[in-house]
């Protein structure tokens, strides 16, 4: 026997569609155990966290030598010499002198809580001693702060380009399947994919000084980085941005546009579709509202992971781009062993990281309430 | 008042000064007096190029003129010293006339990375040199020294005032030396050139190296403007004046006044000028976040305001340029770092213009070789220093809109090889011994070819030998063995005792095997060169080998004498500073491949290595002639002996002309001067004289 439509809706369709997208829906959902979950998972963060850290402290350390060494070897090479005495004298005012398990509680411990009576909070007025940059000779945290926003506002914008592009283009491949635009999105979605970031931002880059006379090496003209970004040269920023965009952009765009198309022609030819489609409904409701939303779960779910991606994966390109994003000076951290500056970058990305995963499933579970928060498949 | 003065410098420098081991020391030993002293200033002020000087009035930027009309500014003639104190800018670093510029522009540069990069286009100096090796007074107005050597006066100039308009005068140099220099605040623990003997305790540390106490000059301020150094031995100017490492003798007590502890690790030198601070290092750290500058430790802050206090934005300096205050701009690790031109600057040109002409110095970081070269073509730089291979495309591409400017480098010859002339097998040690060999390893290879493949034939072929523009050049020492002729070669090495082999390779007459292997390390550019090399040597019947190190175990190799023969020294002949003058020619330390054991013998006073003979041993024994002798004519003399003992044996066989450096600078960019030097002693960039710089736009 037929079922009724309402049966399939409720057995085959995420539940949402019962509900659409209600006031009421909202609500309920953050009735549920939203406020437990979080609280779940924040907790959850002291363990993980913990242990990036042991493993970003103990790795930075693994390689011979210290800062010190490295910071030695580099006034060697401007033909400053130090003697032995100055550099022991260094490593003990740094404390490199104590065995590195000492050395990670100590850092770790200053970064949580440090007293109101030390020579750190007298000096910074913190609590929060993240250390000394021996490679900037600045405090950790203004280090990483004076870029962090950049790089998150760059990161935003990249990611906001990879979804504002790949989505309509998957949405529209999967709806004219094997046509000539599915092709050619495929097509460009795999140009971005396949080259390295490396070689086509330099190929753009080229692309630029030839056409342009200036290969737009960096996020800002020197005008910027004197005056800072205004109204008057937001345009010019944008223009720099165009680059990155493109490269960091592109190379995400083709996982997105391939497994959102793959969804969606998934769902097309679900039973709940052919049944909205047999009541009647339009198609672009169908497509829109019910196809679509089942279709980006995958996506939203790698929110996590792509932001880690954007994060770290995207420092190669940005050494070769010149922007001054964190990327490049975590790489200088870990070149010279500024091991406190390099362990308070990847700690503060590890957290960004995990928050992003976070969102991505308070998300998922509001796009799709089968998705649990916890376990026990209630 | 118009008056004519000639311009200093560049004079016949065998005459007075010659490269670095000269100084301006007058030939008699007499007190030098006032007039002594102005002999001093004249002697290095001989013309080469004659400039009409009129400093009658002073003029300066538009920028400054608006501060001081709108009274936030004192006038220029309160700001700078008059016309009898004041530095009068005429010529280039060699010699030739400078061009009165135009105010205004911006001077973009690279990104500065290490620590002394902000420093070079702007440091002021006790002494500046010309290409030449001369000098001549610049921050200090006139020295003299008594007929002993044992005690030295500076003059400084009256009017001339720190960047923030405090004035500069001798509390600044007594400040400098008993509360900064003495106490180990700057990190320096004294320069030798302030250091008067050294007693000897007779006890020994861990390593048997003998344990002495320094005891340095003393500093008199005589006035405001006059100070002295009394030592109780003669410190000749080689030791004192024309020390590379003593480069100033000041500090801003006016700022520094409260960053200065007096603590175990800092504790106050007594002297009759400076009370102890009695601050504590946490004091002084507190103080030193309350004028913006961050330090974990006062050893950090101590080099940060008072050794490279270029780099910290805030700390008043003598220099043309300052760092200017802007968070974002004022560090060199900020993306556009910006020196801003000081308005007490104490130079002017010869109309009388206030310099520095340029408003700024920019420096553009960025993360990677090559985008510096892109940010020229594109021009948003405006100097860069770039690597030969790609000056020719850039000159052919850019057209009229760059141009080439040359620095000859101090290395005597580039991909040089080396033997172990104290090597412990005693076939190779007799081969080696041998100047047959030498020439013979020196002809068979195609240095035509070489050139071709290493440098895309931008070096040209030579000899390990002084380069041109450095002194002792000798155009016949530069070409000498470095005629081809792969026969001769042959001819050569069965001289020496080497018998070829059925396998086409020579033996020792012995019939053991003979293997040229040559030991490099990572990063050396030996890599590129061997193959060649190889190629030459096996043409020749030298069948050869190489082995590749980090450079810690290569060096560790040589310490231990477990080497034959070396493709690059690490320690080549020459080296990258004149600081050390003749040491590098000698074989007086456990340091150059080139000498090996002997220097070791020397270093040990004779306890460790080998013993010196035949020429290495001469070698010493002028040496100690040229250590012995405090005038600058008999030093040169030594030099050129010590030279010619070189020419005699080239010890390094070299294959290529010495690599200098070359900048490529916009054409709109004035007054750069070309065949300059690069040498540490001359500080690199600051042979160019940013300041006299002009942009034509």
């Amino acid at each position: 026997m037929k079922e009724s439509p309402e049966t399939c809706e409720v057995s085959t369709s995420p539940g949402f569609l019962q509900k659409g997208y209600s006031m009421t829906a909202l609500k309920e959902f953050l009735k549920k155990d939203l406020v437990q979950y979080i609280i779940k998972r924040v907790l959850m963060f002291i363990p993980t966290l913990l242990l990036i850290s042991i493993l970003v402290f103990f790795v930075i350390q693994l390689p011979p030598g210290d800062y010190v060494s490295a910071h030695i070897a580099a006034l060697a090479t401007e033909g400053e010499f130090v003697d032995a005495d100055y550099a022991a004298s260094l490593r003990e005012d740094y404390g490199l002198d104590l065995p590195v398990w000492q050395q990670y509680i100590k850092w770790v411990k200053d970064i949580i809580w440090t007293p109101t009576d030390s020579a750190y909070y007298r000096l910074y007025g913190s609590h929060h001693n993240w250390k000394f940059s021996f490679a900037y000779g600045r405090d950790v945290w203004s280090v990483v702060e004076d870029r962090l926003g950049l790089t998150i506002g760059v990161t935003f914008i990249i990611l906001l380009f990879q979804y504002v592009v790949s989505i309509p283009i998957a949405v529209y491949a999967s709806t004219h399947q094997y046509s000539a635009g599915d092709y050619i999105s495929a097509f460009i979605g795999f140009i971005g994919t396949a080259i390295p970031n490396f070689i086509l931002a330099i190929i753009l880059m080229y692309l630029s000084y030839v056409w342009t006379g200036n290969a737009n090496v960096g996020l800002f003209t020197q005008e910027m980085l004197q005056n800072g970004i205004h109204l008057y040269n937001f345009g010019d920023f944008l223009k720099r941005m165009i680059i990155p965009i493109i490269v960091i952009g592109t190379s995400g765009t083709c996982g997105i546009i391939r497994s959102v198309r793959a969804q969606m022609l998934d769902e097309v030819s679900k039973q709940y579709t052919l049944t909205a489609r047999a009541k009647g409904v339009s198609e672009r409701t169908i497509v829109m509202k019910y196809c679509f939303r089942a279709a980006i779960n995958p996506t939203v779910s790698g929110l996590g992971g792509v932001l880690s991606s954007l994060f770290s994966g995207s420092t190669v390109t940005a050494m070769v781009l010149n922007m001054q994003i964190q990327g490049p000076v975590l790489f200088k951290a870990l070149q010279c062993q500024d091991m406190y500056l390099a362990g308070a970058i990847v700690m503060v990305q590890a957290v960004l990281v995990v928050i992003g995963i976070l969102f991505s499933d308070i998300i998922l579970a509001f796009l799709d309430p089968r998705i649990r928060y916890s376990g026990g498949g209630r | 008042m118009k008056r004519k003065v000639l311009s200093i410098l560049l004079a016949s420098a065998m005459s007075i000064t010659v490269l670095a081991g000269c100084g301006s020391t007058p030939a008699t030993t007499e007190q030098t007096t006032a007039d002594s002293v102005a002999a001093t200033e004249t002697t290095a002020a001989e013309p080469a190029a004659e400039v009409e000087v009129d400093v009658a009035t002073y003029t300066e930027a538009p920028e400054l003129a608006e501060l001081v009309s709108a009274g936030s500014l004192a006038p220029v003639e309160e700001r700078i010293p008059d016309a009898d104190n004041i530095f009068v800018d005429t010529v280039d670093a060699n010699g030739d006339a400078l061009e009165i510029g135009t105010y205004g522009g911006v001077i973009n540069l690279a990104g500065a990375n290490g620590s002394w990069d902000l420093s070079r286009p702007v440091l002021e100096s006790i002494i500046r040199y010309n290409t030449d090796g001369s000098y001549y007074p610049n921050v200090i107005k006139e020295y003299s020294f008594n007929a002993d050597y044992t005690e030295w006066t500076f003059k400084f100039r009256e009017g001339m005032k720190w960047s923030d308009g405090d004035d500069f005068n001798t509390d600044d140099v007594t400040f400098w030396y008993y509360m900064v220099h003495l106490t180990n605040f700057d990190g320096k623990a004294s320069w030798n050139a302030l250091i008067d003997y050294k007693e000897d305790t007779g006890e020994t540390d861990e390593e048997g190296n003998a344990i002495t106490i320094p005891h340095y000059a003393t500093l008199k301020k005589v006035d405001d403007y006059t100070v002295t150094w009394t030592f109780t031995q003669p410190k000749y100017p080689a030791d004192f004046i024309e020390n590379g490492d003593f480069k100033w003798c000041w500090a801003p007590s006016h700022y520094l006044s409260d960053l200065i502890p007096d603590s175990e690790g800092y504790p106050y030198v007594e002297n009759e000028y400076w009370a102890s601070t009695g601050l504590s290092e946490e004091d002084v750290l507190a103080n030193a976040i309350a004028k913006g500058i961050e330090a974990a430790t006062v050893k950090d802050l101590g080099k940060a305001v008072s050794y490279n206090f270029w780099n910290t934005s805030g700390v008043p300096n003598l220099n043309s340029y300052v760092l200017c205050t802007t968070p974002g701009n004022n560090t060199r690790d900020d993306s556009l770092c910006i020196l801003e031109r000081n308005p007490y600057f104490w130079k002017v040109d010869a109309a009388g213009n206030q310099l520095p002409y340029c408003d700024e110095i920019h420096f553009n970081k960025t993360s990677e070789d090559g985008q510096d070269l892109l940010m020229f073509r594109s021009g948003e730089i405006d100097i860069i220093n770039i690597g030969m291979q790609d000056i020719a495309a850039t000159l052919a591409d850019m057209g009229d809109a760059a141009e080439l400017r040359s620095f000859a480098g101090t290395s005597w010859g580039s991909y040089q090889v080396t033997f172990n002339y104290t090597c412990k097998d005693e076939n190779y040690a007799t081969l080696f011994a041998n100047p047959d060999f030498r020439q013979a390893i020196s002809i068979c290879v195609d240095r035509q070819n070489l050139s071709e493949i290493v440098s895309d034939g931008f070096l040209e072929p030579g000899q390990c030998a002084p380069s041109e523009g450095n002194f002792g050049y000798d155009a016949e020492w530069e070409q000498k063995w470095t005629e081809y002729d792969v026969d001769a070669a042959k001819k050569l090495l069965e001289g020496c005792g080497l018998v070829m082999g059925s396998d086409g390779f020579y033996d020792f007459a012995d019939g053991s095997d003979f293997t040229l292997t040559f030991y490099t390390y990572a990063e050396s550019g030996a890599t590129a060169a061997y193959p060649v090399l190889e190629q030459n040597y096996t043409a020749a019947g030298i069948k050869c080998a190489t082995k590749e190190f980090t450079v810690e175990a290569f060096d560790q190799e040589i310490d231990n004498n477990d080497w034959y023969a070396v493709l690059v020294p690490h320690t080549a002949i020459g080296g990258l500073s004149l600081r050390d003058r003749v040491a590098p020619f000698v074989p007086i330390a456990q340091a150059a491949e080139w000498y090996g054991e002997y220097g070791t013998w020397y270093g040990s006073d004779g306890a460790q290595g080998v013993e010196p003979t035949g020429d290495m041993a001469k070698l010493i024994e002028i040496y100690e002639k040229w250590n012995a002798t405090p005038d600058s004519s008999e030093r040169d003399a030594y030099t050129l002996d010590i030279y010619q003992v070189h020419e005699d044996n080239l010890w390094s066989i070299a294959y290529l002309k010495g690599e200098g450096s070359y900048n490529l600078i916009s054409s709109k960019i004035k007054n750069y001067a070309n065949n300059l030097v690069s040498a540490d002693l001359y500080q690199y960039a600051n042979i160019v004289h940013y300041w006299t710089l002009y942009k034509a736009e």
